[in-house]
């Protein structure tokens, strides 16, 4: 379990890095954006795990988006640059994109398939894994945003 | 230190005898702060921050600026405080791609201007500076995007193997990707190439047996071209009540998932995979 939690930490850090630096941000945000994935997506691995909490994955994500939020704002102003530069690169590796993937799968195996057994089938596939992808996508952004706007005062004196 | 409110002050003060001046130093103040809303727009702020960085600038300088926030142009209006005076310009977006150390390089140069720490003629020079950076090394871009698409994958629950192969899909296909766009490419043909590109080469690990995972490698493979940041700042914008600007930003990056999607079909279709 703690060889598990660590491992999902630091895939999370690389992951963040390298979404990260897509973006062009300052040097210094590599080592916050990395921090904050890593607690941010080792603490969605907990939520989820059955043994601690067995959360639904929308709602451990949303909790989980909403620390990631709290952590880069309150670090930003140590960081000197705007919260969202560390923000969005951390939220990054908890993307939905399995679901995403089987949600269009789901849609292209419909246009394939005429029968209507399979098509229930797999239009069930797209439906099921559209919603999961839809709400953790929401659950994602409301938790994130939501403390850049109520710590407002934090989040637009970061740079000053 | 002889900053610019001090500046149009003094010209508003003496307008009486030379009429020209006080327009010409609005007239300056509002080219720069219209410049500066078209750059921090185009390397990925959002909305309320633009309002805010401008705002305090404004306010430093004595006037007011009031602007609309459209997709790929800026249409503002700066006046002097007792509205004698103003001007308004129509820019289009500056930069090219997002970049954070532009937009939080833009953040501070606001607050410095804010703070009265620097004056009209220095916050030119260091907006000229900012804008005039060049971006991150695209090799380390390309080796760390790859890296993060690899661990992406083993975040899915994808073995060595699978992440193995995400790698090398990804480093083709972020290389093609960088390519392209330094030749002014299509950014729509840009996506949907790279997702073939890397759905090709992603299916490899089904193609050849390795690993146990050989779906999450292939449906990893494009992840590194999914527009995460359109998507969270067209959020940001609606929060803030931006509703134009952020429904151009969600159609935009829905357009680029749609293409993402195209090129990883052709690139299933071509391998003759299913889906599922």
């Amino acid at each position: 379990m703690l060889y598990e939690y660590l491992q999902d930490a630091f895939f999370a850090a690389i992951a963040a890095i390298g979404f990260a630096s897509i973006s062009n941000p300052p040097r210094r945000a590599y080592l916050y954006c990395a921090l904050i994935a890593a607690i941010g997506h080792s603490s969605r691995f907990l939520m989820m795990n059955e043994s601690v909490l067995g959360l639904h994955i929308v709602i451990a994500t949303t909790l989980a988006s909403l620390l990631i939020g709290v952590l880069a704002v309150l670090l930003s102003p140590l960081a000197k640059m705007p919260a969202e530069t560390c923000l969005f690169p951390s939220l990054l590796p908890m993307i939905p994109g399995i679901y995403a993937y089987k949600t269009f799968g789901g849609l292209v195996m419909c246009m394939y398939h005429g029968s209507a057994g399979e098509f229930n089938h797999y239009f069930y596939l797209f439906a099921s894994n559209g919603i999961t992808c839809l709400f953790i996508l929401l659950g994602m952004v409301t938790g994130a945003t939501i403390p850049i706007f109520m710590l407002k005062k934090i989040s637009f004196q970061a740079t000053r | 230190m002889n900053t610019m409110a001090e500046r149009l002050q003094t010209v508003e003060i003496a307008a009486t005898d030379q009429p020209c001046e006080a327009p010409s130093a609005l007239k300056e103040i509002s080219l720069f702060l219209s410049d500066y809303a078209s750059w921090l727009l185009g390397c990925g702020s959002t909305c309320i921050r633009l309002e805010h960085n401008v705002g305090r600038m404004a306010r430093a300088w004595n006037c007011q600026a009031v602007m609309t926030i459209l997709p790929r142009h800026i249409h503002m209006t700066v006046n002097s405080l007792d509205h004698s005076q103003s001007f308004t310009y129509i820019t289009a977006t500056g930069c090219n791609g997002i970049s954070f150390d532009i937009n939080s390089r833009l953040s501070s140069l606001s607050w410095e201007v804010a703070d009265g720490r620097i004056d009209f003629n220095e916050a030119r020079k260091r907006f000229s500076a900012i804008t005039a950076s060049k971006a991150e090394n695209a090799n380390t871009v390309l080796l760390l995007a790859s890296l993060a698409n690899a661990s992406f994958c083993r975040l899915f629950g994808g073995d060595w193997p699978a992440m193995s192969v995400v790698f090398l899909a990804t480093l083709c296909g972020m290389y093609v990707k960088q390519l392209m766009l330094r030749r002014r490419a299509d950014l729509r043909v840009t996506f949907i190439l790279c997702a073939f590109i890397s759905a090709v080469l992603g299916a490899g690990a089904g193609l050849f047996g390795l690993g146990h995972t050989p779906e999450i490698a292939v449906a990893t493979s494009v992840l590194y071209l999914v527009p995460g940041i359109p998507f969270l700042n067209s959020f940001s914008d609606m929060l803030a009540g931006h509703y134009i600007c952020s429904f151009s930003r969600f159609i935009h990056a829905v357009i680029l998932t749609c293409c993402l999607s195209a090129g990883l079909c052709a690139g299933l279709l071509t391998m003759n995979l299913g889906m599922f």
